[in-house]
């Protein structure tokens, strides 16, 4: 008796109790024990670590048929399906090897470069009837070169030492280009009719398909910029501020009022130049034509810099355009004058005293009381700004979808640009622009 | 014999029909049903505010109301009952003959005819979905009428929204089938308030573009100065505003102006928030704290859902409520029509 006992519980210690399967229950909402089973057991995804970077960026958007964007789909479809794209009216990302970190437009082309001690440094694209993106050698002919860029290619220059010079600031004119290095100097490149490469006009000098990149050297302290403008179409040349209205071809010091100031910033384009004292003073010279100069003279021309006796505050920054100028000052306060759509309705055509854009137009409200314009930016016809929340805001004569906003008709008064990102930088050309943009994570 | 009052379907009733039912008005010998109000009152503003519960469907909240004012109504002293003379057999002691009697006229008690108020036109404004609380406007008789008129104004309309990041859910709320999980600990105050900065703008870009105003004119530059640029007729979703209140993860509180506006679109921006951070986020809770004139102060308690608070709240938002109204309508009147309104709000 007791060992059957014994030899049953030895059994049932050996074997296991076996799981019986029930009758299947009908299925029913989940209860929250299950749900809250499922919910612990998801897997939790990554997709961002803590010291992700934010990628940089570049935007372009206007005229693509001269290779300018840098795209060359748009001029060349490579797919069946893809057809010419004449204007990208909004802006459209380009794909870049490098961080950018200065970018210029001229008129049909645009020049990218970047900070790397890379052997490359600088990349065009677009226009090169003049050379001013370099030689750029043809792949089926190999003793040509390009006369249109569609794609942004590298620009060989001659440095002495290129794995250590870095490119602080590109900037281009109407046809031709410059790049500030940090130790050697300033390149020029592209249409030398004028002078405006810095070096002796050549009589019927070729500039396409030409080799030549000078190098301007020899200059008293450092260069902090670099501008580059259109010329003009008078004959009197390229407006140099030097007191005589001849050509000068070789970098000449300023005199008049602006003798002995410390200059911050300068602007050009068209015929009209400005600068900006570290005072926060105002100077221009050039053409005054459309009441740019105005207040100080009643000519249409003025070779010699005047101070611009503006009472409206320090100012930052100024920049000019074709026909009308803009400033900002310290407060973060946008004042434009000049000709043509300025940004304060269509009513407002021309003033020669500058008048400020309201804020609120910026962004600026109850709710939001401080955004500030950071940046202003000045085409041929149309200006940009850029506020310190990172939004572009557009407005002016909408040539060829210059300006962005997804349609064609000029723009009166400031208009937001929608690009996915932080506007870090914008420049403006003639028929399009480029924005260094900052991804928002 | 006196006149007797016809019901049903004899020849007379049927001629006092005639016409009534295209004129859509009240048969001729029925009571009017008004509300105990004095008659200069008649023609004002009946809106109020109610606090929605979540988790209450709205219109189980108007039938609450609803009913709680006809109890109360209905329980206020009738009129005295009238009486009339009839001549009534004598008393068995006395002598034969027809005496008459002053008895009340039973077919006007209120046990034989029923409560003196079975309905209340009481309609609604903007709603609110369940799971969503807070501030709802009702009207009441002559204030459904102002209610399409406020609907016209287009009024801004603020909500709360509370969100928590880490999860994504397939109704973008916290009750919802869970999608995904993700991590959150990469996002900052400065990220959020980043992104929610991109929003006003492209939201503020829409409010422009959407009021079917020509930019190329003067009066357009001076409107946007001003910021009283709206879209005056159908549109979709706009914000006007959005902030961040609070920030500590993985939750956050986001203070939200829109306009033409369900919470779902809400719940939905939420969502979009999260994924723009490189995460996921769900909403745990939206609340109207205003919607146009009404705040969350006037908006009543379900302890205060009675006849005596609700017609104090009237009495304190009819002067709001009508220069809100003028305003909007003398601003608009000249440059473009709002839509669907033909006669004057103010009459």
């Amino acid at each position: 008796m007791a060992a059957v006992a014994v030899r049953r519980a030895l059994r049932a210690a050996r074997l296991p109790p076996v799981p019986r399967r029930g009758l299947a229950k009908p299925a029913g909402p989940p209860s929250a024990r299950q749900l809250r089973e499922a919910d612990e057991a998801a897997p939790i995804f990554q997709y961002v670590g803590k010291a992700a970077k934010r990628k940089d960026r570049v935007f372009v958007w206007g005229f693509s048929y001269s290779g300018a964007l840098g795209v060359p789909s748009f001029v060349k479809p490579d797919a069946g399906w893809k057809k010419p794209r004449r204007i990208q009216a909004t802006p459209y990302r380009l794909e870049t090897e490098e961080k950018i970190t200065s970018a210029a437009c001229g008129y049909g082309f645009t020049l990218l470069s970047s900070d790397t001690t890379d052997i490359t440094k600088v990349w065009g694209t677009g226009l090169n009837k003049d050379s001013q993106l370099g030689f750029q050698r043809s792949i089926r002919d190999r003793t040509k070169g390009y006369e249109y860029v569609l794609e942004p290619s590298p620009i060989p220059l001659p440095l002495e030492e290129p794995q250590k010079t870095r490119v602080l600031q590109v900037s281009c004119g109407r046809a031709h280009s410059l790049i500030l290095t940090d130790s050697e100097g300033v390149f020029t490149m592209g249409n030398n009719s004028y002078g405006q490469c810095g070096r002796k006009v050549v009589e019927d000098e070729v500039y396409s398909e030409s080799h030549l990149i000078h190098q301007l050297n020899d200059f008293d302290s450092r260069v902090v910029q670099v501008r580059g403008s259109s010329e003009s179409k008078s004959e009197d040349g390229l407006k140099t501020g030097l007191g005589h209205y001849n050509i000068t071809s070789v970098p000449t010091k300023l005199g008049g009022d602006i003798a002995g100031v410390n200059i911050i910033q300068v602007s050009s384009y068209g015929d009209c130049c400005l600068a900006v004292s570290d005072e926060g003073d105002l100077f221009g010279w050039g053409n005054s034509e459309y009441l740019q100069l105005a207040s100080v003279t009643e000519t249409t021309q003025v070779n010699v810099p005047r101070h611009l006796p503006f009472k409206i505050g320090k100012i930052k920054e100024a920049a000019c355009g074709g026909t009308g100028n803009i400033v900002l000052t310290e407060e973060g306060s946008v004042f434009v004058w000049g000709y043509g759509i300025l940004g304060k309705g269509p009513n407002l055509t021309e003033t020669a005293v500058p008048e400020m854009i309201p804020p609120s137009l910026f962004g600026w409200s109850d709710f939001s009381p401080d955004v500030r314009v950071a940046r202003v930016r000045c085409g041929l016809s149309h200006f940009a700004a850029l506020t310190n929340r990172g939004e572009l805001f557009v407005w002016g004569k909408n040539l060829r979808g210059c300006l962005g906003i997804g349609r064609m008709e000029d723009q009166y008064f400031p208009w937001r640009v929608t690009i996915p990102g932080e506007v870090v930088d914008v420049a403006c050309g003639v028929d399009h622009m480029v924005s260094m943009v900052k991804s928002f994570m | 014999m006196e006149k007797t009052k016809q019901w049903g379907w004899s020849p007379q009733w049927r001629k006092c029909c005639r016409g009534r039912k295209r004129k859509n008005t009240l048969h001729p010998h029925k009571e009017r049903q008004h509300l105990p109000v004095a008659a200069e009152q008649n023609r004002q503003r009946w809106l109020f505010a109610v606090y929605k519960p979540p988790g209450v469907a709205w219109n189980r909240v108007r039938d609450a109301v609803e009913t709680r004012l006809l109890r109360e109504l209905n329980a206020a002293p009738a009129w005295p009952p009238r009486s009339r003379i009839r001549f009534l057999p004598a008393a068995s002691a006395g002598p034969p003959g027809l005496v008459a009697v002053r008895v009340p006229v039973l077919a006007e008690h209120r046990l034989v005819r029923g409560p003196r108020f079975t309905q209340l036109k009481i309609g609604a404004g903007h709603r609110l979905d369940v799971k969503a609380s807070g501030v709802f406007v009702l009207g009441v008789g002559h204030g459904n009428k102002i209610l399409s008129h406020l609907y016209n104004c287009h009024l801004s309309k603020v909500y709360t929204v509370r969100g928590q990041f880490g999860k994504a859910t397939k109704d973008f709320s916290d009750t919802g089938k869970l999608i995904e999980k993700t991590t959150f600990d990469h996002i900052t105050r400065e990220k959020l308030e980043r992104i929610l900065a991109v929003i006003q703008g492209t939201n503020h870009k829409a409010l422009l573009m959407h009021s079917n105003i020509d930019m190329k004119t003067q009066e357009a530059y001076e409107l946007a100065v001003k910021g009283l640029i709206r879209p005056m007729g159908k549109s979709p979703p706009i914000i006007t505003a959005i902030r961040c209140l609070q920030f500590a993860l993985p939750e956050f509180q986001l203070e939200i102006h829109c306009l033409h506006e369900t919470q779902q679109y809400l719940r939905k921006i939420v969502h979009e928030i999260g994924l723009e951070l490189k995460s996921s986020a769900v909403c745990t809770q939206v609340r109207r704290t205003r919607d146009g004139v009404f705040t969350l102060d006037d908006a009543l308690l379900r302890t205060q859902w009675n006849l005596q608070s609700i017609q104090n709240a009237i009495l304190n938002c009819q002067l709001r409520v009508k220069t809100e109204i003028e305003k909007t309508m003398s601003h608009w009147d000249g440059t473009c029509a709002p839509g669907g309104t033909s006669t004057s709000p103010l009459g």
